[in-house]
């Protein structure tokens, strides 16, 4: 299954809010949460049927 | 105590202001005597000016009409709540427009010498050794204010009536300054100047109840944090030769971080990412997703305002 590498670029201080988050166990490793978020952004849109 | 102790009253008359050393646990009530009247408010940390009382910060947080169970806050770095609103019995304050001023009458109506808050600010601040230049934007008791659809604010007549008031709370020892607004041909006190009562009274246990903790952080900054403590005491800016940039968090590094996205994920990430803003740019539009989602799960505040509960 091809997968698409999409490179985010982040800084030192959105690294360490995200290490934060993952510290309160919300996911195991950063590339998890990024995973986290886009799934529960995309499923909150499309239950409420926005794009926003 | 259970029922309030008056420590002082006082009436202020149209065009006048006072400054009063409201202390930590006392309230101060402003009130409407006839009705139909704007306080214009400054506020100082008693012992150190250059702590005063910001609207702008106050407005994040409360919004641009605060009231009853809000705070009036402090400017950054100090930004701690110097006030709270225990009672108000209209609810129409506002922290959208600035004092008026002599340059408004003016410009505006022509006239060379008018009543305006920003002058009788400086007149009554100056009984504490203050400057025009230290007044600072004024927080409106009883303007009645809003925005219209193109961005501008607006204001209007209000409807308060006598025995209408506003108790405010000190956390600190503060000076309070309120005068009777000077417009009196704006609708902001119905085209007239009008007297108000001001009453000191002792807080009882009760009213001390009322109010919600606060947070303490470091970020709350004293002149003990600063790499300059010393209030500038002359008029013209000369450059520090000795000056070496300190900036936080300096210098900001960007680091990559690869996310492989499976078909599935990248239907998701198409169907919701802000092409509207990023184009093509998919590592910007997934870090936007990214640091919105965090937003929408974890920030407790309106974004660009702090938390004010305490943990």
């Amino acid at each position: 299954m091809a997968e698409t590498v999409v490179t985010l670029r982040l800084n030192q201080q959105q690294l360490e809010l995200l290490d934060r988050t993952i510290a309160q166990g919300v996911a195991p490793d950063r590339v998890s949460l990024v995973r986290l978020a886009l799934r529960e952004y995309a499923a909150a849109r499309k239950s409420d049927g926005t794009s926003r | 105590m259970t029922s309030r102790q008056i420590i002082s009253e006082f009436t202020l008359q149209p065009g006048t202001g006072k400054a009063i050393e409201l202390l930590k646990g006392q309230i101060l009530r402003v009130e409407q005597v006839e009705g139909g009247q704007c306080a214009d408010f400054n506020c100082f940390n008693l012992h150190d000016y250059k702590e005063f009382m910001h609207c702008g910060r106050t407005r994040t947080v409360h919004g641009f009409h605060p009231t009853k169970g809000t705070f009036m806050w402090s400017a950054p770095p100090r930004e701690r709540a110097m006030l709270y609103i225990l009672e108000d019995t209209v609810g129409r304050n506002d922290v959208l427009f600035p004092r008026c001023s002599a340059y408004v009458y003016e410009a505006s109506y022509g006239f060379a010498v008018h009543t305006n808050c920003h002058d009788i600010q400086a007149e009554a601040q100056r009984e504490y050794g203050l400057t025009p230049d230290d007044v600072h934007d004024s927080f409106n008791l009883f303007m009645c204010t809003g925005v219209d659809q193109d961005g501008h604010a607006f204001m209007t007549r209000q409807t308060t009536k006598p025995g209408d008031h506003v108790d405010l709370l000190a956390l600190m020892d503060v000076l309070a300054v309120p005068n009777v607004c000077g417009a009196d041909v704006m609708k902001t006190s119905n085209f007239a100047l009008k007297p108000l009562k001001l009453t000191v009274f002792a807080a009882t246990d009760s009213d001390l109840a009322q109010v919600p903790k606060t947070p303490t952080l470091a970020s709350q900054r004293t002149p003990k944090d600063f790499r300059n403590a010393v209030i500038k005491t002359d008029r013209p800016l000369r450059r520090d030769p000795a000056y070496r940039p300190e900036f936080p968090n300096t210098p900001i590094v960007v680091s990559e971080l690869p996310i492989a996205l499976t078909p599935e994920e990248l239907a998701d990430f198409n169907a919701v990412k802000r092409r509207d803003i990023y184009g093509d740019d998919d590592a910007a539009a997934l870090r936007d997703l990214l640091f919105s989602w965090w937003e929408e799960r974890f920030l407790q505040a309106h974004a660009g305002a702090p938390a004010i509960e305490s943990k």
